[in-house]
């Protein structure tokens, strides 16, 4: 037997459904969560049910992508029952979608959801009254609680055994002779459910008109005689209205209501959150506490604002348990200290000095070292560099310049939740590499070489992200079960109406700032395809976590570090302000299509439910070691076999000077030449970065690093730097990216999207490069130039505004 | 009057939308037809909430114009 789960969105088909199966598919609180039929089965009657969730609908006549399948599916599938959800706290409203499944003939269960909240209020809903007018079994069920759930199930199983005739509530309207006149037409084709099917031809069906055009023809001098009455003879007005006054006419008295305020304390809150002028700052500052939580490295700038005097130093505890890298920190603090000591000491001399006093420790390293036989630490002494050396020298080297160890104690912050549990996966990932290197020591070279410096160490960069990304996941999670996301499309709703797309589109965009992934499948719940399209196409632009090693890498090497968070604040907003005008561009140039109304339920606020919260966790991680274990582990294979192999790969492994990769990165180089980045002999470098960033934007720091490239070695004028961080943020994203993109873009909007990616990226680049060419060698040009783009952006918005507008008042 | 300028927390009664049908369509499935009563809840830079039925129905500032309340 096949049961279907119908009803509106948000009254808690999926919570049930989750009940009845034991899934655990995505719960939240605001309409749309469920966008396509997800199938379980239940046990516990002695035959198998399978069970059918579908995605809510508020009425039979389909609005949205989702509540197509949902229609077609009780239309075409002929489940055995459909049990209807209907939300006790919204009876009325609830109760017109159940009017029209009453007309199909099949048999109904109601169930009563939420029925605890309603006794909580002090209301009270009549079931064995509404039950007796409805003419179908009503049974009260709190799914949420696991109350009531197998009482649905076994009236439904009751009832699923007899036919049931399909009736409606709009016998007395003078309009039935009609519906009667289409359904004994059907009853003759032999069509199921008639009276169904005759309302909605009476209705002017869009779906069903088309396929029955004879039926249409048949009402059609009919219906002129209803053209003058309130509603202008739109019959669709009338078969609404008609229902709506059935439903208070009969069943409103099987509702007894004590609380009777008008404002409810979602309402109260709604003041606050929606309030004009707060609502948008209220929105920064929740979003700015999220990612400063998953993000930060000195929680709540204790350090910061206390400048160092709170007293979180390299050796309390806090770092020792949090595995914030204390080596690293140290190690930096050291440099630091030594570098200043010197300068204060010699001043212009200083780094004659410094580097004398390096070549004599490192010297002295290695002597003793030969001495007991062991090999040498420095090889090339005259090059060596403060940040290369290890620790113990470095100590020896500040007691050598007469300075104290004791003194270099340095200070960090608190980590954030999600830094926290960053350094220690980083930890945990570490020592595997560890172990796979010690298991395969024995092995083979190109097995080691695959196994440590291709699977482990690609899978190290993208795992270490994994509870950052979660804990990000998390916390909009938590936004989303409360309620507040659906506010939150509604705030936006106005500023992206002049780009062309719905509020509706602002929450997979601003999951973009975690991972483009999951943002890309939250576009599901957009109504029209063309700006589902457009969504996906700039969710990337909005700079994912796992391009952000590329940016802090990059700050280092832009001259004049001090520039270092400028430069990184610049690279964000320029996505943002590319996004913007790739909007714009593609509706100045592209058809204009109308963005639909908005019209969003707002669900009342809610605690956020845990078990949900987990099982959106669990979810999200299946998924994600799904793809990493899938398409990255493949892709990472075989860049490591491109970069460890020469064209004539059967003569064994090569320098990487001589690979496969290098060979494309030098052809590839040529294509890139243009951006800047690219010039001078190392150039091949940074474009085999870009390529190895297809399978996780890590990858490009890594393939740097692999090639001799770090932050202390890029040789790049801040033109390139810039020219190669914007084709990061705007190229293709990573391949997990590409595909998710492609299962929810159309076909043909999937093609565009990934040539808007590559053209972005190139003339973005080129634009930048060619800028700050300008800006470094003949300033007044660059200026020039700079200023015709300005004003070019401006027209572009003048002209969109203009076009839209004409369009409109057609 | 259109509904966007109505006041606040004051039930009003719809006498017409002249949206197109679709829209229309998903309106009366929310509960918003001619003759629903409805009350406006907040507005927020031209978009706003509405009360109809039990329940809280956001609508952007085009749709708010089509809707004629008295």
């Amino acid at each position: 037997m096949k049961f279907a789960l119908a009803g509106n969105p948000n009254s808690g088909k999926t919570t049930l459904f989750n009940a009845l199966t034991g899934a655990t598919a995505h719960v939240g609180n605001w309409p749309g969560v469920t966008v396509d039929k997800r199938e379980g089965s239940y046990k516990k009657l002695g035959e198998k049910i399978d069970i059918v969730d579908l995605p809510g609908i508020y009425s039979l006549s389909p609005y949205t992508p989702e509540e197509i399948v949902a229609r077609n599916f009780i239309v075409d599938e002929k489940p055995d029952c459909v049990i209807n959800i209907v939300d006790a706290t919204n009876l009325e409203r609830n109760l017109y979608l159940t009017t029209q499944l009453l007309e199909m003939d099949v048999p109904v269960v109601v169930a009563l959801n939420m029925m605890d909240v309603v006794k909580k209020s002090g209301n009270e809903v009549n079931a064995t009254e509404l039950s007796k007018k409805l003419g179908v079994p009503v049974v009260e069920l709190s799914a949420l609680r696991n109350e009531g759930i197998h009482d649905v199930m076994k009236k439904a199983y009751e009832v699923a055994k007899e036919n049931r005739k399909g009736h409606s509530v709009l016998e007395t309207e003078d309009f039935y002779d009609l519906i009667t006149k289409v359904e004994e037409k059907f009853v003759e084709l032999g069509e199921s459910s008639p009276l169904f099917k005759a309302i909605k031809i009476v209705e002017g069906d869009e779906a069903l008109c088309a396929k029955y055009p004879q039926l249409v023809e048949l009402i059609k001098s009919d219906k002129e005689k209803y053209k003058d009455n309130d509603f202008g003879g739109d019959f669709e007005g009338m078969v609404a209205d008609a229902r709506y006054r059935y439903i208070t006419a009969n069943y409103a008295d099987t509702i007894k209501k004590i609380d009777k305020k008008t404002e409810s304390k979602s309402d109260k809150i709604d003041k606050v959150m929606t309030h004009r002028i707060f609502a948008i700052p209220l929105f920064i500052v929740i979003m700015f506490v999220v990612f400063h939580l998953v993000f930060s490295e000195d929680l709540f700038f204790i350090n910061g604002i206390s400048k160092g005097n709170a007293g979180i130093s390299g050796e309390t505890a806090i770092n020792v348990f949090t595995g914030m890298g204390y080596d690293d920190i140290y190690l930096e603090e050291m440099t630091g200290v030594i570098t200043e000591k010197y300068e204060e000491d010699f001043g212009d001399e200083a780094d004659d000095k410094l580097n004398s006093a390096i070549s004599y420790v490192a010297n002295k390293v290695n002597v003793e070292l030969q001495a007991k036989g062991e090999e040498i630490r420095y090889d090339d002494i005259d090059n060596l560099a403060l940040e290369d050396m290890e620790i113990e020298d470095l100590q020896e080297l500040l007691v050598y310049s007469g300075g104290d160890v004791e003194e270099v104690n340095p200070v960090i912050g608190i980590p954030s939740p999600g830094v926290f549990l960053q350094s220690w996966m980083g930890f945990v990932t570490g020592k595997l590499i560890d172990l796979g290197a010690m298991i395969s020591e024995t092995w083979p070279a190109w097995l080691s070489g695959l196994l440590c410096d291709g699977l482990l160490s690609g899978l190290d960069a993208i795992f270490s992200f994994l509870p950052q990304i979660l804990l990000l996941f998390l916390f909009i999670a938590i936004l989303e079960d409360s309620g507040y996301m659906a506010r939150v499309a509604f705030i936006m709703d106005r500023a992206f109406r002049g780009l062309g797309l719905s509020g509706k589109a602002f929450i997979p965009l601003l999951m973009g700032f975690g991972c483009s992934v999951p943002a890309m499948m939250a576009t599901k719940t957009l109504e029209e395809e063309h700006e589902r399209d457009m969504t996906i196409r700039l969710t990337p632009f909005f700079s994912c976590g796992a391009k952000a090693p590329i940016w802090a890498m990059l700050a280092v090497a832009v001259a004049g570090s001090f520039l270092g968070d400028i430069f990184v604040f610049s690279i964000y907003l320029l996505g943002i302000v590319v996004a913007i005008i790739s909007a714009l561009l593609i509706k100045a140039f592209g058809k204009v299509k109308e963005v639909p109304p908005f019209i969003m339920e707002l669900p009342a606020y809610h605690a956020p439910q845990f078990k949900n919260l987990m099982a959106h966790l669990w979810e999200k991680l299946k998924h994600f070691v799904y793809k990493a274990s899938t398409i990255i582990t493949a892709a990472i294979v075989l860049i490591w076999f491109l970069s460890n192999f020469g064209w004539a790969f059967w003569q064994g492994m090569v320098g990487i000077e001589d690979s496969i990769l290098a060979s494309l990165g030098r052809v590839l180089q040529y294509i890139y030449y243009p951006l800047g980045f690219t010039w001078g002999s190392e150039g091949w470098k940074y474009s085999v970065a870009t390529i190895t960033g297809l399978i996780a934007k890590e990858d490009v720091v890594a393939t740097m690093a692999t090639l001799g490239i770090t932050e202390k070695t890029i040789a790049l004028s801040n033109a390139q730097i810039y020219a190669f961080a914007s084709y990061n943020l705007f190229t293709l994203p990573c391949f997990a990216a590409i595909g998710a993109a492609y299962g929810d873009s159309s076909k043909k909007g999937f093609w565009i999207t990934l040539l808007w990616w590559l053209g972005c990226s190139y003339v973005v680049s080129l634009i930048i490069f060619w800028l700050g060419y300008l800006f470094e060698h003949v300033l007044v040009v660059g200026i020039i130039v700079a200023l015709l783009l300005v004003a070019t952006i401006i027209l572009l918005f003048v002209y969109t505004a203009k076009k839209r507008k004409k369009v409109l008042a057609n | 009057m259109p509904l966007l300028l109505a006041l606040e927390n004051v039930e009003l009664t719809v006498i017409k939308i002249s949206s197109d049908q679709k829209t229309k369509q998903h309106l009366a499935s929310l509960g918003v037809i001619q003759g629903s009563k409805i009350t406006l809840l907040s507005k927020k830079l031209g978009n706003i909430i509405i009360k109809v039925l039990d329940g809280r129905i956001a609508i952007n500032e085009d749709l708010a114009r089509q809707i004629i309340v008295a």
